[in-house]
């Protein structure tokens, strides 16, 4: 292969790109998803995109494809100024997209999705061709050494076939410009194989290829040239053989969290409150071991994918455990959430709107609903109770402003962070895992947060604390767990904490 | 394959052997007029039930078609120009209902009660509660002629099985109905204008409402403003008896064909019986709950082999 077209700047000297972002920004109601982003795709190059969770990669993707339209920047294709403002525009000028989260229709057939807005017709009845949509969709699936059936549905499609037609999908675009969202996450070993062959005949064929990779081992094995994201900014471009996978994942990291948080002191452990041996769920988790002592914050630490929700789940019976035990205070834990919660463990779940709040019910309500037999066991509601007790909490959870009966759905993300932990806090809770407490909350927030759970280890209680922000991990817990493909990759203490560290345990290969 | 199949098949050995003159040429002419009107509503019902939609509308709608087209020959006009109204007016509230649905978002099942309850207001307004008749005797001859040994009924209803059939397999309209049912998300990343393709589904059951209206006046040469209330209930009760999916854009026509047959079998036995009507809604209603009760307990079981 050719590769002495590129110059030290990381330029392939063919002079103008394919398709060039310049100076791209796009914000979200207190996320600043990209700021400022500049990027070209040649002709016949693959483009890698290296960046932490929620460095800006999808974001990026979702601009290029029209799903999101940015508030600033332009987009050159061919050297021209283009609005990609739908889906259509992009395919039009040649883009496809493989999304990460899959876009077949589960009750049509392989050749329909593939063809899914591009029906060939006949010309006379405007009906579809059937006949020519299966031999076309034939002829793509063959290209990629696929011998699916083009009648089978995609429901009857495992995950990684799903994957392969996805691609077949943008192949059959003839697109100029291939754009991938982690190809390889849902395929094998041999499959992946099949992929980078193909993708290397599409280079050299002068298609244009971005790719998002969390496997270091890819980003030089497919790589011409990478790019690194972080927190919505270009950090740099360069030649692939230029990089090291120390370098990138040096520029990878280094979020600041919430001004940078200080815990007052580290645990002194106590006893196990927590513990997980050889865990195995039906949603992917894989022979997990971990504990958590009384007194500690013990991290759970990993990229998108990875697991770690899926753990907590499974330990708060959520989601049924197919071998392996949990144990809480020493005692086996079986049955579903009401049993486990009934032992005082806290599941503070990631999407607090969904599964934490009742939004529409006043301050006073949410904080109580999980203590109602405990403040009233006779099931008598006594209001004046109600009122002392959810006063009580309000001013121990800072909540502002301190207003009993308002409703949840008007405060700020932190202070409804803060009712999901006072519900559970009020029914008495030790053990409290945290998923991803300060997802959506501004940084200020943030550090309250993290001062309140690190206000419930200092009174005794153990916390498991999900982040995929690796900031927060070094910066809060006393040692952390980092899970990768479903396993615990690594466990490192708290002098060998560090986002560089996560991060190698992290990514495959690196 | 549903459970509908040998459930129906049982129903009509039992119709057969239990109930005096079920097998009588007359009564089976009898059956293919009553599963013809049936069978336009649920055809349409089929795919707006496959995109995850419902329509409480279809049978108020039906009414006012009726209404409309009687009204119109009443008033002196010719069969062509009544038809023409009486389809105006049904896709006018299919429209109605899709723009709703799609553009705005609105669950199918507010909306179209909403326009149920305009339908069949409008129905009486026009009608002051009356029947309307005096229709002349176009109507009621094309009902009664013969194509080629065929009922006119039961061709109508054939020919609408079979548009909708070539509408769901063979065109770009079909193909997004099973997307925006299964996946809507994939439909416009495709580049397809999914809302339009949305409203259109609920449009095509406007429009055939309109074409039945012409079944329903013709078979009575006379329309009355609530006649096909509840309609809507038998039409939903063969698309489910059908097997199709209220989730996951998946649907069959043949299901609902059966489904439509099953639900005319068993009314028809109960009247031939001299059971009131209350109660045949009665034992659909246990026939769905039944249906549906079979298919969970058989996918379960196979969940469990997988």
């Amino acid at each position: 292969m050719n590769r002495d077209d590129t110059d030290g700047s990381g330029q392939p000297a063919s002079a103008v790109p394919l398709l060039a972002l310049r100076n791209v920004s796009k914000t979200f109601p207190g996320v600043r998803a990209l700021d400022d982003v500049s990027l070209d795709l040649h002709a016949g190059e693959v483009h890698m995109l290296l960046g932490e969770n929620g460095a800006g990669k999808s974001s990026l993707i979702k601009v290029l494809y029209g799903a999101y339209r940015a508030d600033a920047g332009t987009i050159l294709c061919d050297g021209r100024l283009v609005e990609i403002t739908r889906p259509a525009d992009a395919r039009r000028l040649g883009i496809a997209v493989i999304f990460q989260e899959f876009s077949l229709v589960p009750f049509l057939d392989l050749a329909q999705n593939i063809f899914l807005g591009r029906e060939p017709r006949r010309p006379l009845t405007r009906l579809i061709d059937h006949g020519r949509m299966h031999r076309e969709a034939r002829a793509v699936l063959d290209s990629l050494g696929l011998d699916y059936d083009t009648r089978a549905l995609a429901v009857d499609l495992g995950v990684a076939q799903q994957q392969m037609v996805e691609i077949a999908k943008a192949l059959s675009q003839r697109a100029r410009i291939l754009v991938m969202d982690e190809p390889t996450a849902a395929l094998s070993e041999r499959e992946s194989k099949t992929l980078f062959t193909l993708i290397r005949q599409l280079r050299a064929s002068g298609v244009a290829i971005a790719c998002i990779s969390h496997r270091m081992q890819e980003v030089f094995e497919l790589g011409d040239r990478v790019t690194v994201l972080r927190d919505g900014r270009r950090v740099a471009t360069l030649p692939a053989r230029e990089a090291t996978p120390d370098q990138l994942i040096g520029m990878m990291v280094g979020r600041a969290v919430g001004a940078v948080y200080k815990r007052r002191q580290y645990g002194k452990a106590g006893e196990i409150v927590l513990e997980v041996r050889g865990l195995t769920t039906a949603t992917g988790v894989r022979d997990v071991d971990l504990n958590v002592r009384e007194g500690e914050i013990v991290g759970l630490s990993g990229l998108v994918g990875a697991g770690r929700t899926e753990v907590a789940r499974a330990v708060f019976g959520a989601d049924a455990i197919v071998a392996g035990e949990v144990r809480i205070f020493g005692a086996i834990a079986k049955g579903g959430p009401e049993r486990i919660a009934a032992r005082g463990v806290a599941l503070i779940p990631e999407n607090r709107k969904l599964e934490g709040l009742a939004l529409k019910r006043s301050v006073q309500d949410n904080l109580l609903v999980a203590s109602l037999w405990k403040l009233f066991p006779r099931g008598w509601y006594r209001a004046g109770v109600a009122r002392a007790c959810a006063r009580a909490l309000i001013d121990r959870l800072r909540v502002t402003p301190p207003a009993p009966r308002r409703m949840v759905r008007v405060l700020s993300g932190g202070n409804q962070q803060k009712i999901v932990v006072g519900k559970w806090l009020a029914a008495g809770c030790k053990l409290f895992l945290f998923d991803e407490p300060t997802r959506g909350i501004d940084v200020g927030a943030k550090s309250e947060i993290f001062a309140l759970i690190e206000d419930l280890v200092e009174r005794g209680a153990a916390v498991l604390l999900i982040s995929a922000e690796l900031a927060e991990i070094v910066h809060v817990c006393d040692r952390a767990y980092v899970m990768r493909a479903g396993r615990i990759g690594g466990e490192l203490a708290r002098t060998e904490l560090s986002e560089e560290n996560i991060l190698r345990l992290a990514m495959h290969g690196a | 394959m549903p459970a509908i199949l040998p459930i129906g098949l049982l129903l009509v050995a039992g119709a057969l052997v239990a109930v005096h003159g079920f097998a009588s040429t007359r009564n089976v002419a009898n059956l293919g007029l009553q599963a013809s009107i049936l069978l336009m509503l649920a055809m349409p019902m089929t795919l707006i039930i496959m995109s995850e939609g419902l329509d409480l509308s279809a049978g108020a709608v039906l009414s006012l078609c009726s209404v409309v087209m009687a009204e119109a020959l009443a008033g002196g006009h010719g069969l062509a120009s009544a038809l023409a109204a009486s389809v105006a007016v049904g896709l006018g509230f299919g429209l109605a209902n899709g723009a709703m649905v799609s553009l705005l978002a609105l669950p199918p099942f507010v909306v179209t009660l909403g326009t149920l309850g305009i339908a069949e207001g409008a129905a009486l307004v026009v009608t002051e509660g009356n029947a309307v008749s005096g229709l002349g005797s176009g109507i009621a001859s094309l009902y009664a002629l013969d194509v080629f040994g065929l009922p006119f009924p039961v061709l109508v209803a054939l020919a609408t099985w079979l548009l909708t059939y070539v509408l769901l397999h063979y065109t770009r309209f079909g193909t997004y109905v099973f997307a925006i049912g299964g996946n809507r998300d994939a439909l416009v990343l495709a580049g397809a204008p999914a809302w339009a393709y949305h409203i259109a589904i609920y449009a095509f059951g406007g429009l055939v409402s309109g074409v039945a209206a012409l079944l329903l006046t013709g078979r009575m040469n006379a329309a009355h403003p609530t006649v096909a209330i509840g309609m809507e209930f038998d039409a939903i009760a063969a698309v489910v008896l059908g097997g199709t999916s209220f989730e996951r854009g998946d649907g069959r026509l043949l299901g609902t064909v059966l489904g439509v047959a099953t639900i005319t079998v068993l009314r028809n036995a109960l009247d031939l019986l001299g059971i009131e009507s209350s109660l045949q809604v009665v034992s659909i209603g246990g026939l769905i709950l039944l249906v549906i009760v079979i298919d969970r307990l058989r996918r379960s079981r196979r969940e469990q082999v997988a």
